[in-house]
């Protein structure tokens, strides 16, 4: 019972990746799909793109280190 | 974390055989990636006003960073300026390139036309202090004197030379370091929306005008609260990332030698290393050589939104 927060760890980090997983996904399908739509705003939807893109992986990388931070502590 | 204490309990199992303390991974690695301990850096200094001023591996890497980046940036700028006809020759090109790829697609969609060239420089220097400080710690300088030291000097456990060797790491994993990186970007906001508005303007900019009074109990803090959640995300981010990165790469590595005391045969350890950790190490390598890039567009990117969001106030 005692290492029960490496279970919890575990479980959070699988849940961050889903998540993450999702939300790149439905970034790459959008920008895919407007970019078909529109092949010439390419470079507009991609600068579009990046910056919640980049606020996502920031929101990614804060869950991985507090799941880092159970497992060392 | 629990392979290693696996492998450990195996150590002892077959221990007596060979006589051997177990390989604990994690540690190996923390070892790698974290900074010296208070205890054993570098060059001892005294502290001054409960500072501790002693030159750990990450200061040392700081300080070379730094070095590299004032000399070539100055020394190709300076060669370029005297020449009688200015063309950029060589480094030059890059830098010119650099500074123009910055100025025109990372701070003028952001900033706006107005303040460009006030941020252009401190975003530059942003970007081209994290570059290399990001890349550094992927070239294995140090290593080299590590094999130096382990096959022709013999220095003692403690010794310099020993300290020196894990100074080959990224002083942008360092939380402290990102940290430092990121006051300046909150000063910066601060400083970007006081120069656009005045300073009590800029406080007033932070919620817009007009509202419902109960809206404001609720916005306020929260606005006062991002304002320290915006560089505490900067540091997370590129700290996390560097980080992790040498840790995955450390991880895969340490399989030689977690298969080596696994099946205590060297042949195994070996055939594990290059049939899996060497084609791994090299793609994750490659992944990281995006990822510093990346990460340092990034960092400067989010700087110059956050200044733009002072600046270019839409209430």
């Amino acid at each position: 019972m005692e290492n029960l927060h490496l279970f919890g760890a575990a479980l959070g980090l699988g849940m961050i990746v889903i998540g993450a997983g999702l939300a790149i996904g439905k970034f790459a399908a959008a920008a895919a799909e407007s970019i078909a739509r529109q092949p010439s705003a390419a470079d507009k939807i991609t600068g579009a793109v990046n910056l919640p893109l980049f606020l996502l992986e920031g929101a990614t990388i804060l869950a991985e280190v507090f799941v880092l931070l159970i497992v060392f502590s | 974390m629990q392979q290693p204490e696996a492998h450990s309990d195996h150590g002892t199992e077959h221990g007596a055989s060979h006589g051997e303390e177990g390989f604990n991974a994690g540690e190996v690695i923390i070892d790698h990636v974290a900074n010296s301990s208070p205890d054993h850096p570098i060059l001892h200094l005294p502290s001054i006003a409960g500072v501790d001023l002693s030159i750990s591996k990450h200061v040392l890497m700081l300080w070379i960073v730094a070095t590299i980046v004032f000399t070539t940036i100055t020394w190709t700028t300076r060669r370029y300026l005297k020449q009688k006809r200015p063309i950029p020759t060589g480094f030059m090109i890059m830098i010119e390139w650099l500074v123009q790829a910055v100025r025109d697609s990372i701070v003028r969609p952001n900033v706006g036309g107005k303040y460009v060239m006030t941020w252009a420089p401190l975003i530059l220097t942003f970007f081209c202090f994290i570059v290399v400080a990001n890349g550094i710690g992927l070239i294995p300088i140090f290593e080299v004197v590590g094999l130096i030291d382990h096959y022709l000097l013999h220095t003692g456990e403690h010794s310099f030379l020993k300290r020196l060797i894990h100074g080959g790491t990224t002083a942008t994993a360092n939380y402290n370091v990102t940290a430092a990186l990121a006051v300046i970007t909150f000063f910066a906001i601060i400083i970007a929306g006081t120069k656009a508005h005045g300073f009590v303007q800029h406080w007033k900019n932070l919620v817009p005008s007009g509202l419902p009074k109960f809206v404001y109990v609720i916005l306020i803090p929260i606005e006062l609260m991002g304002m320290v959640v915006k560089p505490f995300a900067l540091t997370m981010r590129l700290a996390a990332n560097m980080m992790g990165g040498h840790i995955a790469i450390l991880a895969i590595l340490s399989f030689v030698f977690l298969f080596y005391e696994l099946f205590q045969s060297a042949i195994v350890g070996v055939g594990v290393g290059v049939a899996l950790s060497i084609p791994l190490a090299v793609g994750i390598s490659t992944l990281e050589i995006l990822v510093i890039l990346v990460q340092a567009y990034v960092f400067t990117l989010l700087t110059a939104v956050f200044i733009g969001m002072a600046i270019n106030v839409h209430h």
